[in-house]
């Protein structure tokens, strides 16, 4: 995980190491055995990436997320306005391609509860596994069966038949 | 004893008969052993040198030793290029955007050579946009122009009134009026 995640949506399971209480005078193996990973491929390891760190930290590059403005859709665009349907489409895919991070962030975050929690997550992660049901009903309302040749006129137009079967229905 | 003088008598003998031919040293004609052609190699290093008759292998060789090597050529440099790319420069990290601060656009790719490639040798992400958005606009300028000449000539056609669609006559001063002016010639 990257150093900076959300620490309430990720929370760490209490610890359960366990109170040592030796009462014989053998050497505990498992203690021998980390011992023994520790100093042949923990420390190597982590020496080899602090020295790369120290050559590398002399040039820090950064990088940002792009942030973009946003454009009238388009249900605002003037019928013939071809620029800005191009520009109310390039801005529809960004919105598909954030909507499809979120989607994944969000079953993520239930796969992690289900492992936290082990064999009683059913009952221990409701609220993850809710949000993730409503969060994949609406995204398959909103751009479910569109295909790979979606565009935003197709998912206009697939609102506009929600509309109208939720009037129809309403009626 | 006896047997042993005795043979040792018929071994000189032998020896004097056939003095040229190999193995009829006198001195081992007793003590030498009997050579087994089927069990031939003094020391069991690899078993017996074997002459395996089988189609000649030199062209695939030939042709893997020049894979190999053409490969290679650009393939360590390449790599040895990236390995150092990545030891010495590193990757870029995440940050925020500092305020006022508009990035340039390599400044959102984190790998240094995705970051160089996009600097150099791509257009940026807004002159693309750009270009897409003008050769929309020219060829929405085309549609529009081509509309509204067929408008036009349906215009032109139906009111007549227009340049369009005159089909050229003969100059009505041609026209001779004389036997039209009396009726009766």
């Amino acid at each position: 995980m990257p150093k900076d995640f959300n620490k309430e949506a990720y929370p760490e399971p209490p610890r359960q190491t366990p109170v040592v209480d030796k009462q014989t005078a053998l050497p505990n193996p498992a203690l021998i055995l980390s011992k023994v990973f520790y100093y042949t491929v923990d420390l190597p390891v982590t020496t080899f990436r602090d020295t790369i760190d120290s050559v590398r930290s002399k040039n820090k590059l950064v990088y940002y997320h792009q942030k973009f403005r946003r454009v009238p859709d388009l249900t605002e665009c003037q019928e013939g306005d071809y620029p800005c349907y191009y520009e109310a489409e390039m801005q529809w895919r960004r919105d598909y391609k954030v909507d499809q991070e979120i989607v994944k962030v969000v079953q993520e975050r239930m796969r992690a509860c289900q492992q936290r929690e082990g064999n009683s997550y059913q009952q221990n992660c409701t609220k993850e596994i809710q949000q993730f049901h409503e969060v994949t009903k609406n995204f398959q309302s909103r751009y479910g069966d569109l295909g790979a040749y979606a565009s935003a006129r197709k998912c206009l137009m697939k609102q506009k038949a929600r509309m109208m079967a939720a009037q129809a229905q309403s009626a | 004893m006896v047997g042993m003088s005795l043979l040792r008598s018929a071994a000189a003998f032998a020896a004097r008969l056939g003095p040229l031919k190999a193995g009829n040293n006198a001195a081992n004609i007793i003590t030498r052993t009997i050579p087994r052609t089927d069990k031939v190699a003094i020391r069991w290093g690899h078993g017996k040198k074997l002459f395996v008759v089988k189609p000649s292998d030199f062209y695939d060789r030939r042709f893997l030793r020049l894979l190999q090597y053409y490969i290679l050529l650009t393939g360590i440099p390449v790599v040895v290029f990236v390995t150092a790319v990545n030891v010495f420069i590193g990757e870029a990290e995440l940050a925020e955007i500092p305020e006022g601060y508009e990035p340039e656009h390599w400044e959102y790719y984190k790998h240094p050579i995705t970051r160089w490639i996009v600097r150099n040798i791509y257009d940026s992400p807004v002159k693309d946009y750009e270009k897409m958005m003008a050769a929309i606009q020219i060829e929405k300028e085309k549609a529009d122009m081509r509309m509204t000449q067929l408008e036009v000539r349906r215009q032109m056609r139906q009111t007549g009134d227009g340049p369009w669609f005159q089909v050229p006559t003969l100059d009505k001063k041609l026209i001779d009026h004389s036997p039209k002016s009396s009726p009766d010639n």
